[in-house]
């Protein structure tokens, strides 16, 4: 599992020591405590087994990157399971297909809000629409993966 | 210069897009802004393809000719990812990416600019994108770029307790979610601020839907030094009676 996960961009687990400062500076930890990167971790190192959290509850703030004494990079783990349970089959949630239908209709990721676009023109700003030639190449791009 | 606003502020904060037109022009920064730029797809929300993540900021890349600007920190964080990645694999030269709040300081040290005094509180959300990990852009445990930003545009920063914690706004989960902005709009209300600043629009977002403080970008609080219209750049009336020199 652990080849796996690195190729997935996982950093070296094997150094993890299981200090838990990833833990104790978790904040998605800090508001409820099933989710804890030291156990996600443990789990794959020591009983080479794919946790039990899920890693869509991780924030990405990157502090347990940060933190960590042995550059093991958690999150780069968090965002390798996404990964490797998004291929098991395992559906991620639905928000993600939403950006990404989203992004193919008009480039951007969010759709533009009726009030916004009222603002928009009563401030001079210019127009958003991207042009049909670039559209194609970024839906092409993420039909190719897979969208 | 480019300048690369993302979506967020596009399509849900015109008042911070014309905001960093106004600071742009008031301080005389040319730049273009490629029509053909996508979404950078920012690897905490999307995950699912390290390589779709990878060619859309090439073909972003393509189209930037000159430093890129950003008015997100989680815009530059995947940007310059994406680029570093770029520049190893490909063995080329990439655009350098440079954050609002780094670029705002650069700006006001070389041209010596001190704005008048405002007596506005403003509690920093730091952006964790901007900080983490390490990108040599600020001290990731001590952030102080946003902070001397606001003291030369005549704002007083104030530090409280939780400054670094992150806003929750890319969690999934909406309890979860909620949970964490509602933790992190507490420690802001009580740090005596009369307004939250932010660099990045994730943070804004999340921000704006739990906290009873008004949320705004380091580029509205940087206009309105600067002179622009507080009605244009979504100053509101109540902030304004709150400061010394409106």
């Amino acid at each position: 599992m652990i080849s796996r996960l690195k190729e997935k961009g996982a950093g070296d687990l094997l150094k993890c020591i299981q200090c838990g400062s990833c833990t104790s500076s978790c904040i998605v930890n800090a508001v409820n405590e099933y989710f804890n990167p030291r156990r996600i971790i443990g789990s794959i190192v020591r009983f080479n087994r794919l946790p039990d959290q899920d890693p869509w509850l991780c924030s990405s703030c990157s502090i347990c990157v940060e933190r960590c004494p042995q550059r093991v990079n958690p999150l780069s783990v968090i965002m390798a399971l996404r990964m490797i349970k998004y291929e098991n089959g395992d559906a991620p949630p639905s928000r993600v297909f939403e950006l990404i239908e989203q992004i193919k209709k008009t480039g951007l990721a969010f759709p533009l809000s009726n009030e916004a676009y009222e603002k928009r023109r009563s401030l001079g700003l210019p127009e958003l629409e991207m042009d049909e030639e670039s559209l194609k190449e970024v839906k092409k791009i993420l039909s190719e993966a897979g969208f | 210069m480019t300048l690369y606003l993302g979506c967020l502020i596009r399509t849900l904060y015109p008042e911070v897009e014309k905001a960093v037109y106004e600071v742009l022009g008031r301080i005389g920064v040319v730049f273009e802004e490629p029509k053909g730029a996508s979404c950078c797809a920012p690897l905490g929300l999307f995950s699912l393809s390290k390589n779709a993540w990878l060619r859309l900021n090439e073909r972003n890349m393509r189209l930037f000719q000159s430093t890129v600007l950003t008015v997100c920190d989680d815009c530059f964080a995947s940007l310059s990812d994406a680029f570093k990645i770029l520049s190893e694999k490909n063995n080329v030269r990439v655009p350098e990416v440079k954050p609002f709040g780094k670029f705002m300081l650069e700006k006001l040290e070389e041209k010596g600019l001190r704005f008048s005094f405002k007596g506005l509180r403003c509690a920093v959300q730091h952006s964790c994108h901007l900080l983490r990990p390490a990108r040599n852009v600020d001290n990731a445990e001590n952030p102080m770029v946003v902070k001397n930003v606001l003291e030369k545009l005549g704002y007083i920063p104030v530090s409280y307790v939780s400054e670094l914690d992150c806003c929750g706004g890319l969690v999934f989960e909406e309890k979860m979610r909620n949970a964490i902005a509602r933790r992190k709009a507490e420690a802001l209300e009580k740090s005596g601020a009369d307004c939250v600043v932010t660099t990045c629009s994730h943070c804004m977002r999340q921000l704006k839907s739990v906290s009873r403080l008004p949320v705004l970008h380091l580029a509205q609080l940087s206009a309105l030094s600067m002179g622009a219209n507080p009605e244009e750049i979504g100053i509101s009336e109540i902030l304004l009676r709150r400061m010394v020199n409106p």
